[in-house]
């Protein structure tokens, strides 16, 4: 579904990303775990060109992302994307957060994108807030609204950037459980998270990033069970209580 | 001196001859007008300007945008209204082989300078708002224009509204100059009284008075504004 091959990043004389090739297929959960600053969200940014690759390529749907000439946007329509922040458009209420893509870029008329984001809501449990603004919402509201703006546009793949990082404790659990649900529904996803409760159960795949590089790589079982390198010992021995 | 004639002469002159009639139809509808439609010119002028200096400038399109901004800026920053004006007025009409009435020339001029100064404020306001905004739209597939003018510019501008309204005030004071194009203002107005008896002391005072009310008049509502801003921030 996502094939990355030789991705490379810098930002200056720093080198964040160092020739990275990794293929993503259809219906996997891929969690990224790692120290911060190992370079996992830039990892996760680059496979939808939030940040530009310095040199390699990302190929979605037969395209190269990398290339500056492919119409990003549009594949951007087919990848959503969750922020650590929520990042939800302040000046506009929850539905017309939800609804505004779709309309806008002529995936739905106005009257399906409410439906559908009407319905949507009600997954996450937040229909009565549809017309309220962000501002007055909880962190954990916040980002399953987000989860949602997201979905709105039929994503192929959906990228979650620490989407619990934010938020209170209390809260962590109520976006997880909407990420759990999507998991169950088949969604691709990639997520870099520490929540690595949430990695054992739902990841299929678990990345070890280090030092810019996917450095050791399974299934939870494998990653979690019987971890290979020292770092990746010492990494497990500090977040896994 | 004496104060009782100087006062007699300008109630003679300003109420009961009927004068205020003209200073308030004609000098101060016209400062308004030049001030009005001149910041209205100034915000869509100055968005655009603003929004041009804050593109990432990788290709050549943006790069050359700026610099004509970054000149245009420099111009209207660089010297003084009345001489924008003049060259407005005198030299570029002219040089264009068109006619524009003075008070036209007014509006245009004082909208042309004002942008520059609503571009700078614009450019903070845009640079105030948080980069997420902009990301979101863009990770939705929205394009980075459709993101600024729905997402980013409307925050924004809400942002910097307490900061054209005093934008506003300026440009209602500067617009005192317009008679050295011949446009009739309030200052005009008032001179003409003074013109009749050569008496100039009551006329400039009234004057005086009067851009104070104006300009007291829209601090209120500036403030009136930013409280209720404040408050659907809240909810």
């Amino acid at each position: 579904m996502i094939k990355i091959k030789n991705l490379c990043k810098s930002f200056g004389d720093n080198q964040v990303l160092s020739n990275i090739t990794e293929t993503i297929n259809q219906g996997d959960k891929v969690v990224v775990i790692g120290p911060s600053g190992s370079g996992k969200s830039t990892f996760l940014r680059c496979l939808n060109c939030m940040e530009d690759p310095t040199s390699g390529s990302i190929i979605f749907d037969g395209e190269d992302l990398a290339d500056l000439r492919v119409d990003i946007n549009k594949h951007r329509q087919n990848i959503g994307m969750v922020f650590q922040q929520f990042n939800l458009f302040n000046n506009k209420t929850v539905m017309e957060n939800i609804t505004l893509a779709p309309v806008h870029l002529k995936k739905m008329t106005p009257a399906e994108a409410k439906e559908r984001g009407i319905e949507l809501l009600q997954r996450v449990g937040l229909e009565d807030k549809a017309d309220v603004y962000p501002s007055t919402l909880s962190g954990g509201q916040k980002q399953r609204v987000a989860i949602v703006r997201a979905l709105a546009m039929n994503p192929k793949v959906m990228l979650f950037d620490e989407p619990t990082s934010a938020l209170d404790p209390e809260m962590v659990g109520e976006v997880l459980d909407v990420m759990k649900q999507l998991a169950n529904e088949g969604m691709t996803m990639v997520v870099v998270t520490h929540e690595m409760g949430f990695a054992r159960e739902v990841g299929n795949r678990i990345f070890f990033m280090d030092e810019g590089q996917i450095t050791e790589q399974g299934t939870p079982e494998e990653v979690f069970g019987n971890p290979q390198s020292p770092r990746l010992k010492d990494f497990l021995s500090k977040v896994i209580v | 001196m004496n104060f009782a004639s100087k006062f007699d002469v300008f109630w003679e002159l300003f109420i009961e001859q009927g004068g205020w009639k003209r200073v308030i139809s004609v000098g101060l509808v016209n400062t308004l007008l030049i001030a009005v439609l001149g910041l209205l010119i100034g915000i869509v002028l100055g968005t655009l300007i603003g929004a041009v200096k804050v593109m990432p400038k990788y290709k050549l399109l943006p790069k050359i945008l700026d610099k004509i901004c970054t000149v245009y800026v420099g111009f209207f920053r660089g010297t003084p209204i009345v001489v924008q004006l003049l060259i407005g007025y005198y030299v570029l009409w002219p040089l264009l082989g068109i006619t524009i009435s003075p008070l036209n020339t007014s509006i245009i001029i004082f909208g042309l300078n004002s942008a520059a100064y609503v571009s700078e404020i614009m450019r903070g306001g845009i640079l105030s708002i948080d980069p997420g905004q902009m990301e979101a739209g863009r990770a939705l597939g929205l394009s980075y224009s459709t993101t600024m003018i729905k997402i980013v510019i409307p925050q924004a501008i809400k942002n910097i509204l307490p900061t054209l309204g005093n934008e506003f005030i300026a440009l209602i004071k500067d617009t005192s100059v317009v008679s050295f194009v011949a446009a009739t203002d309030l200052y005009k107005t008032f001179t003409e009284i003074g013109n009749v008896r050569y008496e100039y002391f009551m006329p400039y005072l009234a004057m005086a008075v009067m851009y104070m009310v104006l300009v007291f008049i829209i601090s209120c509502g500036i403030k009136a504004m930013e409280r209720s801003l404040r408050k659907s921030d809240k909810n």
